[in-house]
């Protein structure tokens, strides 16, 4: 069976595949689906008095209802799907163009130098993502503070608070638009990409089509643009596929448990978590505070993890057999 | 030199070369910094914040050679970090390594109770679903480990805290509740080791060792879940692969039982791939305690960051808090290591006649 049949002789793949293509249908059309209007920040939309601190059930105006402070959830919904999406496609892509780079370099030059970048690759991945979280922010706000500014990390899921009593210099302005999270991100998800591209490269560069190219004249750098990094991408991409929907967990997590991140389905649900067992004492009284949020990660995480298995399937060389 | 001490020292040295990267790394991220902002790590009590004066900043960057090359700062700063003094936290008001080291039994505790409970339940279960592909027994564990893996922990356990502790009442978060630390207190309880579960057997009071286990039970559920469902998926497709094997055919026709054809032979095929599974998820246990700790309130090192996260910037805390939890998930990765070493026969072989 060519692959592309096998891929889609599964159901698992095709609801993957559904999943993930209603993700960035949403996404893209988020200012369709819910326009924002001047009291929108962020993924957040006001439907009413924010003194109001019971959440809603649905109406026309809110038709998933609304949060304590009358945040409309599904306008919240909407485009945090919208920032998720690009928040995982981002760091897949560091990911996994870093992860590439570094095991195909590693994997080409070979020798001790391969066995020591390797050695730093094993190295990244006993450090505990929470903890670069945490220490990368910290180095910003020192950052910003020793510029002359005043950092001021805020718990209540309002985001840090910067101030500085004259015009912020360059560097202090670039380093606030930067996300700390997704940078951390990035540097403890690259790790297998590179483990997996690398081996693959050092049994590829003594292969005869190699051989050949060297010996007709082709460069370093030639070889591994052209044979080794083409030979070795698919089974990045995989990894890579898996990735966007662990980072956005991830960054949700981060953002709920209030250690910075703008994950807008973590504030979602930490702004709502009061209400999870609504008056009465029931679970569903007051369901639109959560279920819909933990609806969207929850099915963001299985879409790509579907899509990663069905492709590292259809990619598997044992299949062939 | 016996040859399982000598594997014992080479997996101590590949940790060692693992914690001085990494720590490397932490420090050239130091490095992108100022000197005058990395002279805020050395800061001494009382003089920190904005009050620290530009002379004062001067006189540290000169006695810690923060504007010597990069090396020769590490060296330093790895001296500092084994001397013990890893800096003040201004925003704990104390020393960091002192605070984070009697933080840490909560921390084991948690993590300990969740591993030793999740590696034999998920072995267990991904060996009884493997064994028989497609049975009822399969099917309910697929859609539970389906369901582990999907669902974050962070979610099941806002969930989870609202329903049997907000409705309920049956498991309280935080780890202890006042009465009972009254009560510990005023009986002269003697904390040993800090560990409470622990401490409690040794003080020969089993009242105060369940209601630890109530404190305990749902921040373990929820952080076992997770590393169950994968570890038994893990166990599972190995069994697929294993009980068609010639060995296991040549087993059953000598009449070995099935029971024991599972508990045995096939259970030390699948423990090295689950066991290598555990060690290269090590970090994001790590991180998985640490959140889990922070949502259900127990008094763990990730406390230290929770707070150094909530006002003012505190880099100590963070860079001490980042060594450490390297340092610990070091510790956790070698000792299953060794333990693979010990109940693989192929790995044992090699590690105890070689």
């Amino acid at each position: 069976m060519k692959p592309v049949h096998y891929f889609f002789s599964r159901w698992q793949n095709w609801l993957g595949l559904v999943i993930v293509l209603i993700f960035t249908v949403v996404s893209l059309a988020a200012p369709l689906l819910s326009p924002p209007n001047k009291t929108t920040q962020g993924a957040f939309k006001k439907v009413g008095r924010s003194s109001d601190l019971r959440p809603h059930p649905p109406s026309a105006e809110a038709p998933l209802g609304t949060l304590p402070g009358q945040l409309d959830v599904y306008h919240a919904l909407i485009w945090g799907t919208r920032e998720a999406m690009i928040f995982g496609m981002f760091v897949a892509l560091g990911a996994f163009v870093f992860g590439v780079f570094f095991g195909t370099i590693s994997g080409y030059v070979g020798g001790i130098v391969n066995s020591l970048m390797m050695r730093i690759a094993d190295a990244f991945l006993t450090f505990p993502a929470l903890a670069g979280v945490v220490f990368l922010q910290q180095l910003v706000a020192v950052t910003i503070e020793s510029l002359g500014g005043t950092f001021w990390f805020n718990s209540d899921y309002h985001g840090r608070v910067v101030d500085f009593q004259f015009t912020p210099p360059p560097f202090a302005v670039f380093l606030l638009k930067v996300d700390p999270i997704l940078i951390s991100l990035i540097l403890f998800s690259w790790m297998p990409v590179a483990r997996l591209v690398n081996t693959l490269v050092v049994t590829l560069k003594n292969a005869d089509f190699i051989q050949a190219t060297r010996a007709l004249g082709g460069s370093s750098p030639w070889i591994i643009w052209r044979h080794l990094i083409p030979n070795a991408i698919s089974p990045a991409i995989v990894l890579a596929a898996r990735d966007v929907g662990s980072s956005v967990i991830l960054q949700a997590t981060i953002t709920f448990i209030g250690l910075g991140g703008s994950s807008a389905w973590g504030l979602l649900l930490s702004l709502g978590r009061n209400w999870v067992i609504g008056p009465g004492g029931s679970l569903f009284t007051t369901w639109w505070v959560f279920v819909p949020a933990t609806l969207a990660i929850t099915l963001f995480g299985i879409g790509w993890n579907l899509l990663g298995d069905g492709l590292s399937d259809m990619l598997d060389p044992r299949r062939m057999k | 030199m016996p040859p399982f001490l000598q594997f014992v020292i080479r997996r101590l040295f590949y940790s060692l070369l693992s914690l001085i990267v990494i720590t490397m790394v932490l420090y050239a991220g130091i490095m992108l910094t100022p000197p005058e902002a990395r002279a805020r790590l050395y800061l001494s009590p009382g003089k920190g914040g904005d009050r620290a004066s530009e002379q004062y900043i001067q006189s540290i960057i000169d006695s810690n050679h923060l504007d010597e090359p990069f090396l020769i700062q590490y060296m330093f700063w790895v001296k500092s970090l084994l001397s013990g003094s890893w800096g003040y936290s201004p925003t704990l008001h104390s020393e960091v390594l002192p605070s984070l080291l009697h933080r840490t039994p909560a921390t084991l505790e948690l993590a300990i109770c969740s591993l030793l409970l999740l590696i034999p339940l998920g072995l267990a279960g991904g060996l009884l679903s493997g064994w028989r592909p497609n049975g009822v027994f399969d099917g309910i564990f697929r859609a539970l480990a389906f369901l582990g893996t999907s669902v974050p922990a962070f979610i099941l356990a806002m969930v989870l805290l609202s329903i049997f502790y907000i409705k309920l009442g049956w498991f309280p978060p935080g780890r202890l509740d006042v009465t009972t630390e009254l009560d510990m207190t005023r009986s002269g309880f003697v904390e040993y080791t800090g560990a409470l579960l622990l401490d409690s057997l040794l003080n020969r009071r089993l009242d105060i060792f369940l209601i630890g286990l109530r404190h305990l039970a749902m921040p373990v559920f929820t952080l076992g879940i997770y590393h169950w469902a994968t570890l038994g998926r893990i166990t599972r497709s190995t069994v697929l692969n294993e009980r068609g094997r010639d060995y296991i055919t040549s087993a059953r026709a000598r009449g070995v039982r099935e029971t024991r054809l599972i508990w045995r032979h096939a259970l030390r095929a699948v423990l090295a791939p689950a066991l290598t599974t555990i060690v290269l998820s090590a970090a994001s246990i790590a991180t998985g305690v640490f959140v889990i700790e922070i949502i259900y309130n127990l008094a763990g090192i990730s406390q230290v960051i929770v707070i150094a996260m909530h006002s003012s910037p505190d880099a100590p805390a963070a860079l001490g808090f980042a060594v450490y939890s390297v340092v610990m998930v070091l510790g956790l990765m070698m000792i299953l290591d060794v333990i693979q070493a010990l109940v693989d026969p192929r790995v044992r072989d090699e590690v105890l006649k070689a």
